[in-house]
């Protein structure tokens, strides 16, 4: 699938989930906790981003601790989150939630701020518009490429449960 | 293949005789170890989703083992509603749920024999890579717990290995947990990301069991999925009256491929602390000693076990804890409570004014047990500094229990070096 967002550059490395969002909003509505996302860094970011936008970010972001601080990426509407890597947990639990958080090395050089950015998941293709450029991103497996297509987990399970009660 | 790829490789369903690194491999986990958390929204939908699927039944509800271990008990009615749901709904699936002071799921899964060698442990949380140091595969959740429930069923990258070899004997007053630190500094945050972490060389063959586990539990600090120690002589020795299932110890191939190796002199490491906010600005404790604290903090997966508690009581016996500094000492498990009573470590940290409180998470992850006020500084045992986790707006200092209990005692950051 394509989609498409203008990009928001978080370049520190080893942003941790608990910088993505704080502990303390743990309990709220994934809207009001996306009103905190990242605020740590940028005060500012969460109110100006628009639904589909994209986080371009350095290496291992979402390191740390399993905390479902994804929930706030997706409460903001971010359309992806594209890094030069990523910690493992926050990439399966992305997907889980029908995120898509790829890492691609060389996204930070490859990309400025409010760049408009196109992602291509069907050949891991990420097109900068602004510049006409394009880079390879590192690819998901299969499964969780579905997953993520069908809007997470839950959708995935369905979908499978259904598969193999037809076998 | 490494000892870990071959754990992953017999658990894929089906069977695999090989694996490469890269792969997703579905596994079925031997265990899966889960939280009464505190959080009843996160309760309220999952089982929403199971009802939604048409789950009546968990398949492998005979392998997951719920652990109240984190702000146990509850500190707050909403925590005491959240931890209600949770208990509630692992008791309607008849999934086995550990008390509040039974202590933490990294110690209580091997000290009890739950986890063995060559298992594949999935844990909820984040430290799972500390069962590596049984032979263990101990990886977390990530993702795929409403897939667990309803298939019991997993997937696991087969990771590549990153072997550290800590070579050497340590200085009088330098821990594991110094180790543990110094290679956290050497490696960085991504020094394994999203890989397998081996520990080998001489210091590995003779330390104790609880520093190996204070070892493999750092590993997620490095990006590590998974720990590993090759379970030796002395492993087998500490398994034997805890771990009565039938169990397999995997060997890695002599040809094995490390990503890369590091090679670290651990009789060069001085006491070391990782100063505020991030686990790898690891300094020797000499460039902050003095720096003033409101509190000390021993305990968690990390260093919370009997030798931990062993070492401070002995730097603090016949002492007393600074009148301006809170020591804390969260025991990791009941059985680390038990057996530090029996020896007559928590009377002398009683006597030293210490506060000694039931066996958890603590105030590792800040939610009760200790939080600290904006401002406060907090030398701490405990697994990670990031900033705001033991409280908004306060620093943590991360080192060993002797030398958190050796600045308790001074009222600032203070080398443990005297008293050894």
């Amino acid at each position: 699938m394509k989609l498409s967002g203008n990009a928001w550059k978080f370049t520190q490395e080893d942003i941790s989930t608990d910088l993505i969002r704080g502990k303390a909003y743990s309990h709220l509505p994934a809207k009001e906790q996306g009103a905190h996302c990242l605020e740590e860094l940028d005060a500012g970011f969460a109110a100006k981003a628009q639904p589909g936008d994209f986080i371009v970010a350095g290496k291992n972001f979402g390191c740390g601790s399993s905390t479902a601080a994804h929930v706030a990426v997706i409460g903001l509407g971010i359309g992806a989150v594209i890094a030069e890597s990523l910690g493992k947990l926050f990439i399966t639990n992305a997907a889980s939630a029908g995120l898509w958080a790829i890492s691609c090395p060389g996204i930070i050089e490859f990309s400025n701020a409010g760049d408009k950015l196109e992602l291509d998941t069907a050949n891991w293709q990420l097109r900068n518009l602004t510049s006409g450029k394009t880079i390879k991103t590192n690819s998901l497996p299969e499964f969780l490429r579905e997953m993520i297509e069908l809007g997470g987990e839950k959708n995935y399970l369905r979908a499978r449960l259904a598969r193999e009660a037809s076998v | 293949m490494h000892a870990l790829q071959k754990i992953v490789a017999a658990r894929a369903q089906p069977a695999r005789s090989n694996a490469v690194a890269g792969e997703f491999l579905e596994i079925e986990p031997d265990i899966f170890s889960v939280i009464v958390s505190f959080n009843a929204t996160e309760a309220r939908h999952l089982v929403a989703n199971l009802t939604d699927l048409g789950v009546k039944n968990l398949p492998i509800k005979h392998k997951i083992i719920a652990f109240s271990d984190h702000g146990s008990p509850a500190p707050s009615a909403s925590a005491a509603e959240g931890h209600k749901l949770w208990r509630d709904f692992y008791r309607a699936h008849g999934v086995e749920v550990i008390d509040g002071g039974a202590g933490i799921s990294h110690l209580v899964l091997v000290e009890r024999g739950i986890a063995g060698p060559g298992d594949i442990v999935i844990n909820q949380d984040s430290h799972a890579p500390t069962v590596g140091a049984i032979g263990a595969f101990g990886t977390s959740l990530g993702g795929g717990r409403m897939m667990l429930y309803a298939l019991g069923r997993y997937w696991i990258e087969v990771p590549k290995v990153v072997l550290i070899k800590l070579e050497g004997r340590l200085r009088p007053g330098v821990f594991g947990r110094d180790v543990a630190l110094h290679v956290n500094g050497v490696l960085g945050q991504q020094g394994a990301l999203g890989m397998g972490l081996e520990f080998a060389g001489s210091y590995v063959s003779e330390a104790s069991m609880d520093m190996r586990f204070t070892l493999c539990n750092m590993g997620t600090e490095m990006g590590a999925v998974s720990s590993y120690i090759q379970p030796d002589a002395r492993t087998l020795e500490w398994l034997k009256p805890r771990c009565k299932k039938p169990f397999t110890v995997f060997e890695t191939d002599a040809d094995f491929n490390y990503d890369s190796t590091h090679v670290i002199d651990v009789g060069a490491i001085e006491p070391q602390v990782a100063v505020p906010h991030n686990c790898d600005d690891v300094k020797p404790v000499s460039v902050v000693a003095g720096r003033r604290i409101d509190q000390a903090y021993l305990g968690s997966c990390a260093s919370g076990r009997l030798e931990d508690i062993a070492t401070a009581a002995a730097v603090i016996k016949g002492r007393k804890v600074h009148p301006d500094v809170r020591l804390i000492i969260t025991p990791g498990s009941r059985e680390v409570l038990m057996a530090a009573t029996k020896a007559g470590y928590i009377d002398t940290l009683h006597e030293a004014n210490a506060i000694v409180t039931n066996a958890n998470c603590g105030a590792c992850p800040g939610i009760h047990g200790g939080i600290l006020a904006p401002g406060e500084v907090a030398i701490s045992s405990s697994t990670r500094n990031n900033k705001g986790r033991m409280g908004k707006g306060a620093e943590i200092y991360l080192a060993s229990p002797a030398t958190v209990v050796a600045s308790a005692i001074a009222g600032c950051i203070a080398s443990p070096r005297e008293y050894f």
